[in-house]
């Protein structure tokens, strides 16, 4: 796993978002560095929804921020729809960010909480001078009632209704792209179920591309087209979701999915068998493959060779010298 | 690698503050040979004293010497009293300390049992007396505080003198009687800082899930608070603490003056309207060490009592 | 958030404005001029006429003290703002911009912090002239260093929170997101700087005045007046006394309005112990025949008496459980799964009124003091936390906590205790065990603290764990190990565990019995397996099918529970779930349904489900797949 490559990315003419050997690096003091993603490529075509998941300190949240430029990454390619985000700086950079949105986990920080509802999901319109008072409409859209809502403030509502203004707030400005960071994560699991069908809802009505991020295996599943396993700041695996769970090949799949409860209707060994121990830091990666030190199947080379994406099956990719074939 | 950054740091501050002070001094009207020779003194006479003072020199000419004197531990010489002033601030710097360090005491061997027990039983009658006698004390001035000290230990009641100061080297007794009004004087107004700080950070430490966990493994509420809760709840005190050190160095002019103490404070006062420059700049000297020294004690207290800033 | 201010507050308030209005009028006020000398004797002590008397030489010590008001006033208003118009900017800009910016500003403001405040303000009044302007800029350019401090402090508090990035991404330029978004903040904490602010410069331009470098006689200040006054203090007391009161009362009153606005963005302040013993009647605690049974928990009930009413957080639990088995408690937040646990150990806020009973081996625990808890908490009942980060204290070693139990329990030596707590490090699957003792909390991984805290809580041997969401700020691979590593314990130390979850997935594999708890009361309760295969209660029913599953189809629709859970101060007449439950009729919402008396499977619903319509998947091979 652990690899780097671009060998699954599809033709430039196909893609609305084009992710191409992302760095993102900071400074972790005393001189040193966390490799939060080390070389990451992907790309999503206009109306699909892609899933990013991997446990904490994968780099997923990393490199949904690199995407907004909020901080530009070290290095790498962000192109939307043709246009290279990274070369672009102050007011040009700015002007892009309508078409490009992002919801957040935490629904409670991610609301000002001296602004009324109707202040924090107009802002839009109003930095971007559109024509038209939308907020009522968008609050419905997002099942809010505009006329008890939009004059109250954020600690007046629940994190679920909180997760629908931040929602309304992104979807007002009608952008192209939707990058969600754990937009469920904070959520019981019933308030979950009704963002996880609104999203899908407002995917349809507003002819949205969506980048969704979690560490639950499930979750992405529910609203994904196609999922990428990622560890450490590498992709391991990129296939359709149906195809990922059924037939993981990445050995850090195999154990993510083996580690949930029930294991996923699939009949793999207990988990104990296929991963151990706990993920090194991202300031020191392992040289090779960055799983090998949990790995079972990890030989020499894994440790001398880093892997490149290579594809296994019908739009199935993996990055691995010695993947699981069934 | 550290302590050198700060030495550096130390060398810096004192430069740029040292500097600064010789300038706004210098831009002041009044200089020392009207005070040394009086108004009615002759154009010559003054030019002869400013040539022997070496004032004739350029105001920067006159600094890097000053600080080339310094670097050798001269402090130089007294305009005026033409002593030098290193050993005027030797003799005052004892007095001060001592003052300080005392009201240290008084403050902190308050604070810290009261803080932990209006903690304890917070929104009961002790927590509440103690916020009202906190904020009666922080309203206090010091200077009121101070008088009403005097008027009832000394003029009334005559437990201890007035004013005067015995040194510790003359009489340890004496020495002990002179210097706890003001200590008391000054303690107060920062026990009630000091113990306000400790309860709200314990407060905030006892909703912590470790402390929860520490009583579901039944352990007594005075362990809990003496072991578990104390140590970490002390940041912002020590912060505290090494403030009001840093600030109180010059700071305590107005104890010093209300109880006739011999401190650094009433020196660097009694000097600034005799223009008695050197004096004046030696004073700050002493204060911008002290308060980096302070700075680098706190940061080293810190470290011992968290391990989380302690570098590896 | 928002809170009852006070009625001290509006006392200090009003008296501020009193002085604050005195002083503005003083021309217009019925009494004589500061410097007029009055007919009568000197010295006279407080009449009708001179309602704080008269001075040494025969001045009207009120009319003193007013226009006195105006110098202390006027200086601090003038140097707050002064402190305010160039340290808040400052501030937020250092805040806002960090990197350079932030570095040049505090390196400044760190020299202007060293340099020495007396000297400064000494050497500047006694030479350029002791008028209100100079003492003024003087005590305000000294206040700035503090402002930058505080307003950039606050600054950087918001400036990382998500709603900055958000307004970021939505394109929003800089200045307007530090107008919009970040200035509306920093207005609390420096409103209550400004007041605290007002007292300090009250006293040091008091302070000033005693040393005779405030604004020169005649013009009277408070500092001034009672240097004055100090003389005749045998003689006249009411002298220096009159300026020193309302001194004293105008800095205190300063220092509550400041206090009490910083308190509204504090944590709720709570001791360790209970503010008052409960005002309310104690809950009804009906007696129950005692089971031999490790642990027996009757109608256990927890209420909060609040501003907004009685919380009844839980309501009515019981439940027992023997030794070797699995408890698991299931709910959404809210739904009083923590409360519970922490009721049936006694560690509830001082707030709680609690009722029912708590039998451990047939001893009732509510009968015990917190002194007789004490053996029974660290002894028999063990306990482990959701978030590891905050379980242990990071300032002990790893080896002192681990230690700190079998020491104080079981009175080891030192050495003694040294050596069981390498054990059972080991035990918990901790590498390099020796080395561990040593380390501090923030060295470790969250599973490596997790597997610490369960070390703690088994270290007497308890008869009961409580675990109350071990697992959820874990990452699943982790989660995984730990729950494998629960369930070993388990059964070597034949314990019995009390877990609590919000996961179906995990309580299904790992839990023997299973309650489900909502609006505080348990709403259905049986075996794991068959709870999860065939639920009755329609909101256990619910919760199964929002949960999404591994093998869902791609884009499978979720059930929707709608609405959410209802406030626990008001619940619903009837069933509590009825506002949400897609069977409800009209018996619901008027009669609350009791727990069915099947004691098998219990559940409480008028119309329960069938409990053949779940699907029949991984779930309820749950409780006999734990071997993994
Ligand atoms: S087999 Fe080698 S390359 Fe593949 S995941 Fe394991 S360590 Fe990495
Ligand atoms: S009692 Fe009625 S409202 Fe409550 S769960 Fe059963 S059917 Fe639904």
């Amino acid at each position: 796993m652990a690899g780097s490559g671009t060998a699954h990315l599809r033709p430039d003419d196909e893609v609305l978002l084009r992710v191409e050997d992302l760095v993102v690096e900071f400074p972790a003091g005393r001189g040193r560095t966390v490799r939060a993603v080390s070389g990451v490529s992907f790309d999503l075509a206009r109306g699909e929804t892609l899933g990013i998941v991997g446990e904490s300190g994968c780099g997923k949240s990393s490199a949904a921020r690199a995407l907004v430029q909020l901080p530009p990454p070290r290095s790498g390619s962000v192109r939307l729809d043709g246009l290279e985000l990274t070369a672009l700086r102050g007011e040009a950079l700015r002007r892009t960010r309508r078409r490009l949105q992002m919801i957040f986990q935490d629904p409670i920080s991610s609301l000002n909480p001296r602004r009324r509802v109707r202040d924090i999901v107009g802002e839009g319109p109003r930095v971007w001078q559109l024509p038209g008072d939308r907020v009522d409409e968008v609050l419905e859209a997002v099942g809010l009632d505009p006329a008890t809502a939009a004059e109250r403030r954020p600690h007046e509502f629940s994190g679920g209704q909180c997760q629908r203004i931040s929602i309304a707030r992104a979807l007002i400005l009608d952008p192209e792209v939707v990058i969600c960071d754990e937009p469920v994560s904070a959520l019981d699991v019933s308030v979950q179920a009704q963002i996880l069908g609104l999203l899908e809802d407002l995917k349809d009505r507003y002819r949205l591309t969506l980048v969704f991020i979690a560490h639950d295996l499930a979750v992405v599943k529910n609203v994904s087209d196609r999922i990428l396993v990622m560890y450490l700041g590498k992709v391991c695996e990129l296939a359709p979701s149906a195809d990922l769970i059924s037939r993981p090949a990445h050995p850090y799949t195999r154990a993510l999915i083996a580690s949930i409860p029930g294991g996923g209707g699939l009949d793999l060994p207990p988990a104990d068998t296929l991963i151990s121990g706990e993920p090194p830091s991202p300031v020191d990666p392992p040289s090779g493959c960055r799983f090998r030190t949990r790995c079972p199947r990890a030989a020499p080379r894994c440790a001398t060779e880093e892997p490149h994406i290579r594809q296994v099956g019908d739009d199935h990719w993996l990055a691995c010298h010695f993947p699981v074939k069934e | 690698m550290i302590v050198l950054h700060r030495l550096a740091r130390l060398l810096v501050v004192l430069v740029v503050v040292t500097f600064l002070s010789f300038v706004l001094l210098n831009l002041l009207p009044g200089d020392p040979v009207t005070q040394i020779l009086g108004l009615s003194a002759t154009e010559e006479s003054r030019a002869r004293l400013r040539q022997e003072l070496g004032l004739d020199q350029p105001l920067l000419v006159r600094y890097l010497d000053w600080l080339g004197g310094l670097a050798g531990g001269d402090f130089g010489t007294s305009y005026i009293t033409r002593m030098p002033v290193g050993a005027e601030l030797a003799e005052r710097l004892p007095v001060t300390l001592e003052l300080l360090v005392a009201a240290q005491i008084v403050a902190l061997g308050l604070a810290v049992p009261v803080g932990v027990a209006a903690a304890r039983r917070a929104g009961r009658a002790l927590d509440q007396a103690l916020t009202a006698l906190s904020f009666a004390l922080l309203s206090t001035p010091v200077f009121v505080l101070g008088v009403l000290l005097i008027l009832l230990f000394a003029v009334t009641w005559r437990v201890v003198p007035a004013t005067g100061w015995t040194s510790l080297s003359v009489d340890l007794g004496w020495n002990l009687t002179s210097v706890v009004l003001p200590a008391v004087t000054l303690g107060c107004g920062q026990f009630a800082v000091y113990a306000r700080l400790l309860r709200t950070d314990l407060i905030a430490t006892l909703q912590e899930d470790y402390i929860t966990l520490a009583r579901a493994r039944g352990l007594s509420p005075r362990r809990i608070l003496w072991r578990h809760a104390l140590r970490p709840s002390a940041i912002t005190l020590i912060t505290a603490v090494g403030l009001n050190l840093g600030a109180l160095i010059g700071g305590t002019v107005i104890i010093e003056t209300l109880f006739g103490l011999p401190g650094v404070g009433r020196l660097i006062v009694d000097s600034i309207f005799s223009r008695d420059y050197l004096t004046v700049q030696g004073g700050v000297v002493l204060i911008s060490v002290g308060y980096v020294v302070v700075n680098f004690a706190v940061d080293l207290v810190y470290a011992a009592v968290d391990p989380r800033i302690r570098r590896a | 958030m928002r809170r009852r201010l006070g009625f001290g507050v509006w006392l200090a308030a009003g008296w501020i404005g009193l002085v604050l209005l005195a002083a503005l009028l003083a021309d217009f006020l019925p009494f004589a001029r500061y410097d007029e000398t009055l007919a009568g004797p000197p010295q006279s002590g407080p009449s009708a006429a001179h309602p704080f008397g008269t001075d040494g030489l025969g001045r009207d010590v009120l009319s003193r003290v007013v226009y006195g008001a105006r110098v202390s006033l006027g200086v601090g208003l003038g140097a707050v703002l002064l402190g305010l118009g160039v340290g808040a900017p400052l501030g937020i800009l250092a805040g806002y911009r960090r990197r350079a910016t932030d570095a040049v500003i505090m390196a400044v403001n760190d020299v202007a912090q060293a340099f020495p405040a007396l000297v400064f303000a000494l050497a500047v009044v006694a030479f350029a002239g002791a008028n209100l302007r100079n003492v003024l800029i003087v005590l305000g350019v000294l206040g700035v260093p503090s402002w930058v401090r505080l307003i950039r402090g606050a600054t950087l508090s918001f400036a990382e929170r998500e709603f900055v990035l958000a307004a970021r991404v939505l394109g929003t330029r800089d200045r307007r997101i530090l107008w919009r978004e970040i200035l509306p903040n920093v207005a609390v904490p420096a409103a209550s700087y400004a007041f605290i602010g007002m007292a300090v410069v009250v006293v040091a331009e008091g302070s000033l005045a005693f040393l005779g470098l405030s604004v020169q006689a005649p013009t009277p200040t408070w500092g001034g007046l009672i240097n004055e006054g100090r003389t005749l203090m045998e003689t006249a007391p009411h002298v220096v006394l009159a300026p020193s009161v309302v001194m004293f009362l105008t800095v205190l009153s300063f220092n509550l309005v400041g206090d009490r606005l910083r308190a509204l963005t504090d944590v709720r302040e709570i001791g360790l112990e209970p503010v008052r013993a409960p005002a309310a009647l104690p809950l009804p605690t009906p007696t129950h025949p005692v089971r031999d049974t490790l642990l027996q928990v009757e109608e256990l009930r927890t209420h909060f008496v609040t501003p907004r009413g009685v919380v009844k957080a839980v309501d009515g639990v019981s439940f027992t459980l023997d030794r070797g088995r699995t408890l698991a408690i299931v709910g959404e937040s809210g739904s009083g799964k923590s409360m519970l646990i922490r009721s049936v150990l006694g560690l509830l806020p001082g707030t709680s009124i609690r009722g029912g009973h708590v039998y451990l081996s047939g001893d009732d625990l509510t009968a015990y003091g917190p002194a007789e808890m004490r053996p029974v908490l660290g002894r028999r009942l063990g306990t482990v936390f959701q978030d590891p980060m905050t379980a242990l204290n990071p300032v002990r070693t790893i080896g002192t906590q681990v230690m700190e139990p079998l020491r104080v329990h079981l009175r080891m030596s030192r050495r003694q205790a040294r050596a069981e707590a390498v054990e059972l490090l080991a035990s918990v699957g901790i590498p390099d065990p020796v080395r561990m003792l040593r380390r501090y909390p923030h060295q470790l991984s969250g599973g490596m603290r997790q597997r610490v805290t369960i070390a703690m809580a088994l270290s007497c041997r308890p008869d009961v764990l409580f675990a109350d969401e071990p697992t959820t700020a874990l990452d699943v691979t982790i989660q995984a190990q730990v729950l494998r590593l629960l369930h070993r314990l388990r059964a070597e130390r034949d314990m019995a565990v009390v877990l609590v979850s919000h996961d179906l997935s995990v309580v299904a594999q790992w839990a023997d019995e299973v309650i489900v708890m909502y609006a505080g009361k348990v709403v259905e309760r049986g075996p794991a397996a068959e709870v999860f295969a065939r639920p009755r209660m329609p909101y256990t029913e619910s919760l199964l099918q929002a949960a999404p599953r591994l093998t869902d189809p791609v884009h499978h629709r979720l059930r929707v529970i709608p609405g959410r859970p209802p406030d626990l101060a008001h619940l619903p007449a009837g069933c509590a779930f009825h506002a949400r439950c897609p069977y409800a009729r009209e018996r619901c919402e008027l009669e609350p349904p009791p727990l069915s008396e099947d004691h098998h499977h219990p559940y409480a619903c008028w119309y329960p489900r069938p409990g053949t319509t779940a699907e029949q998947d991984v779930r309820t091979t749950g409780a006999d797949s734990r071997g993994r």
